[in-house]
């Protein structure tokens, strides 16, 4: 497999968020990997402290001039992440576009991180810049309930406000959109959580159809950081080997998932001892520890899909 | 396992040198890998073209400094590779310094980048920080002829010379050195190149042992770029699961790097096609396709045992 994967996201010397989440499950899977590191971290910001340096635009766009002069700038992804500065991901989306004019048939996985749980984590002023210039070049995108929603203007509160904001995402660009997670109820109780997924299919004669699904999640009683990530990396690398079955590609990644979440949790409560809540450190993704579920992960989560598939003219 | 390593090299965004030709293969073998960018670069420097940023001893102190203060500055390994600035490297031996201090047991893997074929390729005023100051603390070290003759003051025309200096680097410091290549004449013929090991133990009597190995290694008609970086990076794991064999240590790393080199130097000439050279791209090392090799090498280079 010949895949070359360009991924613009933090470096953290220890743990595993950004780059360093997406990078070994990818390489380990066959893809090639050049990685832009939009900064350099000692470690990601929930731990007590953290210090480090961050990237400029005009450093992003020297770095990505050196690929360019050697006419090595041939990607099939591209995959981007957290961001805090509206100037670099201007610069990013430069990028892209330059990119994607040489190679038509690139993908951008774009996680459109903003917030979570009803409150933005990043400047205000980066939505504008998300929902305007981003996410119309996007073709996977990997939203949480409050990205979507703050996206398309639409609140969702059932399953058909999920779907109809996942169609608003499409005709915004992106012709695969992943709900990571959403307050929605379970049916199988409240240990769980909903994600749900939408990808088109362009027909040849013109009109699309999309296969839409859910997922029920096993809820884990814990903050994790960079799982988002590696859902990113993930799903860029399943649906590269599922394009056209959304359920298998998000089978695949939701269970890789649970089974590093897993092996994180068990391993972070044995450090820190009965009764005591891990620490962020403690709590590192264990993701070297997980190449073998990385390669090839079983199945643990089944996905459903939806009765309502939309049949609309292009 | 639980193995932590700190490795303090460059950033590539694409191919594999410095930290790119180092991680992935640690990680594979289930180390895990702690990284400081000390630079990043669009590619290495045998592009027509490279261009980015480095990070100043500084801005490195600072980094450690945010581990330091999570308490999370435990380390098993330390390992570094090709530097340009004295600072830095200054920087570098106090954090060695300052980890070793916390943690006796720390290994710390150096190679010691200075140059090779008769020349410096970095600043000269590197190699006294690397004779008086880093060698002293390292455990392991990778020179080629060149450095552990530069290092020693003491020429290599002969597998006794080459065993002198091998003391000699002990004598600085380092209980394992392996001179990663050099120009004696190899057993096997000339399309062969002869590196050395050599490896001190202390008895619990307190006498000392030395035990010394001769790897021919085959050689290939091109010019590689970030092969040191995962020889040292191998070396590293493969010591670690024979920390009292060098031999075998020898054999597996010399191994991969055979595995590794053959894979890379048949796609490169698939890419260049018939009669052409390959370029510096072409020659990235098929580092991802070489995982099964990285995780169990089949030993294809056998080391003698020499008194």
């Amino acid at each position: 497999m010949e895949c070359r994967v360009l991924s613009i996201q933090s470096h953290v010397v220890r743990g595993y968020v950004g780059n360093k989440s997406a990078t070994f499950p990818l390489q380990v899977l066959g893809f090639e990997v050049d990685s832009v590191n939009s900064v350099q971290f000692s470690n990601h910001t929930g731990y007590a402290h953290w210090k480090g340096q961050v990237l400029t635009a005009e450093e992003l766009n020297v770095l990505y001039e050196g690929i360019k002069l050697n006419e090595v700038n041939q990607y099939d992804y591209i995959l981007t992440g957290y961001s805090r500065d509206t100037s670099f991901l201007e610069a990013v989306v430069d990028i892209i576009q330059e990119i994607k004019k040489d190679n038509p048939s690139l993908v951008y996985v774009c996680d459109p991180v903003m917030g979570d749980h009803g409150a933005m984590y990043v400047p205000e002023n980066l939505l504008p810049v998300y929902k305007n210039k981003v996410v119309p070049l996007a073709d996977i995108l990997t939203p949480n309930q409050f990205e979507a929603e703050l996206l398309t203007g639409r609140k969702i509160n059932t399953e058909d406000d999920a779907v109809k904001v996942m169609d608003l995402l499409h005709e915004m660009g992106p012709d695969t959109v992943v709900l990571t997670s959403t307050d929605l109820l379970s049916k199988h109780g409240d240990q769980f959580l909903v994600a749900l997924g939408s990808q088109k299919i362009r027909k040849p004669d013109g009109t699309s159809t999309s296969q839409k699904i859910c997922l029920d999640i096993p809820k884990v009683d814990a903050v994790f950081v960079g799982t988002g990530d590696l859902f990113a990396a993930m799903l860029l690398a399943w649906t590269h080997h599922h394009p056209k079955d959304l359920k298998t590609a998000c089978e695949k990644t939701v269970s890789l998932m649970h089974h590093v979440i897993r092996r994180t949790i068990t391993y972070a409560s044995e450090m820190a001892g009965p009764g005591k809540k891990p620490s962020p450190a403690q709590l590192e993704l264990r993701m070297v520890q997980s190449k073998a579920d990385i390669e090839n992960p079983s199945i643990v989560v089944e996905a459903k899909v939806l009765e309502k598939s939309s049949d609309q003219k292009r | 396992m639980e193995c932590r390593v700190l490795s303090i090299q460059s950033h590539v965004v694409r191919g594999y040198v410095g930290n790119k030709s180092a991680s992935f293969p640690l990680q594979v073998l289930g180390f895990e890998v702690d990284s400081i960018n000390s630079v990043q670069f669009s590619n290495h420097t045998g592009y027509s073209h490279w261009k980015g940023q480095v990070l100043t001893a500084d801005e490195l102190q600072v980094l450690y400094e945010g581990i330091k203060l999570n308490n999370v500055h435990q380390y098993d390994y330390v390992l570094t590779g090709y530097t340009r600035d004295t600072s830095f490297l200054e920087m570098v031996v106090d954090i060695v310094q300052e980890l070793k201090r916390a943690n006796p047991n720390l290994v710390y893997v150096c190679d010691p980048v200075l140059g090779d074929h008769g020349s410096m390729y970095v600043p000269q005023n590197l190699y006294p920080v690397y004779k008086n100051k880093v060698v002293p603390v390292a455990d392991i070290i990778t020179p080629n002829q060149f450095e552990a003759e530069l290092l020693t003051g003491k020429n290599i025309s002969s597998q006794k010379d080459a065993v002198e200096v091998m003391d000699l680097l002990h004598a600085m410091g380092p209980d394992t050195v392996v001179i990663t290549s050099s120009d004696l004449p190899p057993r096997l013929g000339d399309r062969f190149l002869v590196s050395l090991g050599s490896q001190r133990h202390v008895r619990p009597d307190g006498s000392r042992t030395t035990q010394r190995v001769r790897i021919e290694v085959p050689k290939v008609d091109a010019v590689f770029v970030g092969t040191g970086d995962l020889f040292a990076a191998m070396l590293l794991a493969w010591t670690h699961h024979y920390p009292n064999d060098l031999k075998t240590a020898c054999e597996k790393t010399f191994s991969v790097m055979h595995h590794v080199i053959q894979r890379t130097i048949s796609y490169a000439h698939e890419l260049a096609g018939p009669g052409r050279r390959p370029s510096p791209p072409q020659l990235e090392l098929r580092m991802i396709q070489s995982k099964a090799d990285i995780e169990d090498p089949a030993i294809v280079t056998e080391a003698t045992v020499i008194s």
